[in-house]
């Protein structure tokens, strides 16, 4: 990467660009080129359990694109707004009929279900655990 | 952020881009401000107490400091979350670059909307050796450094690097990046005012934003910027260009130059000594002794590395997870002598701090903020 160098190419095909991050997967020869998105260096560990190092940068990530969801949602209020499409306030006065409350109040469990499937397992795990035959180990299952 | 000057090398956001953008800035304001300081709480409160307990005196060295912080799950929170957001500080800049990638190209390479009257020049050098220690690690974690072509006629470090600096500081760096170098301007001015510089020179200059306030500070005289990475450099030049500013870049190292003995009667750099190495620091200071004319000034500004351990273990921040490998050095470095080293007399060389009358709104590791210059006025007829 250090001695990398600008090829001759034109502008308009500009196939010379390779990411130098990504050995594993090279692009192919005609792929546009792309700007690495990761740095070169150590990446340090901060917790004891690199786990968490994973799960405090996916909260990050996920923090960034609720920001960026609700700064979109805003957008669109305020542009059906001035369109005259929305009053101000009724986004905030709106409610929902039986109907739509209804299936709403299913896709809000369902969520909450998804989420908490991670601290569920856990205990699933142990309670199937005490049951769980030899036949229900997949590694003992293609052995036999 | 706040009143950032766009101009044509820049691209402009998109809506989730710009509140990608927003956000980071808000994550890292919140750090700075509201997390960063609890740091130096944690470690009165508790860590020193219980250091003192435990070895009868309080923690002297750095890297004592270091052994205990990094166990306590505070400093882990912060410095997990400053780390991604150093991360996502950058690819929030890179995905409007990358869309706008060709056109950005394309202005750099001085088309049809820029005017033909080119006030500077730019000459690259394809067989330059980027050095070790800008090659081993991208420093700022910024993906590919300043360095790497991702394409050919490259600009993309430069345009990310302009924006990326301005998110970082929390816009403190000013409409055009601009603060370094009014601020050693400002040291100039108050403590050298009769200096008159014909011939400048700006080491590690990247794109330019300090380089430019020189040529617009001093018009009549002949201003150079150089740097090692050939993206930021077409990206200083066309952006210098842009900005109405004569400035000659070229790419070069500034351990060895090709500029003549003797030819600057100014030459300086903007906090870039932090992130070289031992020896070629000595280096560069013996390259701008050689360079400066008698009576030359060489000036060097840099970032205090703080006062006591634990400010110091809080500056090293950036050493251990930003990839400025070199600046937990520089903490320990001894500046003039580094410069004896290097040829200057002892009574030419002098370390200053200076707190010019500027607001310096967002510390990422500290609230007690002043820089450092490094001097050197080459004896002989000024």
């Amino acid at each position: 990467m250090a001695t990398r160098k600008p090829k001759k190419t034109t502008s308009k095909t500009r196939q010379s660009g390779r990411t130098p991050k990504s050995k594993s997967s090279v692009p192919p020869p005609d792929a546009p080129p792309r700007i690495a998105r990761v740095a070169k260096g150590k990446k340090p560990q901060y917790f004891s359990d690199p786990a968490i190092d994973k799960l405090l940068w996916m909260t990050v990530t996920l923090m960034e694109e609720l920001s960026v969801t609700r700064d979109r949602l805003d957008t669109v209020e305020r542009l059906l707004t001035k369109k005259r499409v929305l009053k101000a306030t009724e986004v905030d006065l709106w409610r929902p009929d039986p109907k739509s409350a209804v299936q709403r109040d299913v896709r809000r469990k369902a969520f909450v279900d998804r989420m908490m499937r991670a601290v569920h397992a856990e205990l699933d795990e142990v309670l199937r655990g005490n049951h769980r035959g030899a036949e229900d180990d997949p590694v003992a299952a293609v052995e036999s | 952020m706040k009143g950032f000057k766009q101009h044509a090398l820049l691209p402009t956001p998109q809506h989730d881009e710009q509140a990608r953008q927003d956000f980071v800035g808000a994550l890292r304001g919140h750090l700075s401000g509201r997390v960063m300081p609890g740091n130096y709480q944690l470690f009165e409160r508790r860590v020193a107490p219980r250091f003192a307990a435990e070895h009868g005196r309080p923690p002297g060295e750095e890297q004592e400091i270091r052994d205990w912080m990094t166990r306590e799950p505070y400093y882990q929170f912060w410095s997990a979350l400053q780390r991604r957001s150093q991360e996502l500080l950058w690819e929030s800049v890179i995905d409007p670059t990358e869309r706008e990638w060709s056109e950005l190209i394309q202005r750099a390479r001085g088309g049809k909307s820029t005017k033909a009257s080119k006030r500077g020049s730019l000459r690259l050098n394809p067989s330059l050796t980027v050095p070790r220690y800008h090659a081993a690690a991208d420093i700022h974690l910024q993906p590919g450094g300043y360095h790497t072509d991702f394409t050919s006629d490259d600009i993309a470090a430069g345009a990310i690097y302009d924006k990326g600096i301005n998110l970082y500081m929390g816009g403190a760096l000013g409409s055009e990046n601009d603060l370094m170098g009014n601020t050693l301007l400002a040291y100039l001015r108050e403590r050298h005012p009769s200096h008159q510089p014909k011939r400048i020179l700006d080491l590690g200059c990247a794109i330019g934003n300090s380089t430019v306030v020189w040529a617009r500070a001093f018009p009549k005289a002949e201003v150079h910027g150089i740097d090692i990475g050939a993206p930021v450099l077409r990206y200083a030049h066309a952006r210098a260009e842009a900005l109405g500013a004569a400035v000659h870049f070229s790419q070069q190292n500034a351990e060895g130059t090709d500029f003549a003995d003797e030819s600057f009667d100014l030459v300086i750099s903007h906090i870039v000594l932090h992130e070289t190495s031992k020896s070629a620091l000595v280096r560069i200071l013996a390259e701008c002794r050689r360079l400066l004319k008698p009576g030359g000034l060489m000036l060097h500004l840099e970032i205090p590395r703080g006062r006591t351990p634990i400010e110091k273990f809080m500056h090293n921040w950036e050493s251990y997870n930003n990839n400025e490998t070199f600046s937990r050095y520089m903490t320990r470095i001894d500046l003039p002598a580094e410069a004896r080293k290097a040829g200057f007399a002892a009574d030419e060389i002098s370390l200053e701090e200076f707190v010019p009358k500027m607001d310096v709104a967002q510390m990422n590791y500290t609230q007690h903020f002043f820089w450092k210059i490094l001097v050197g006025h080459k004896h002989g007829a000024a």
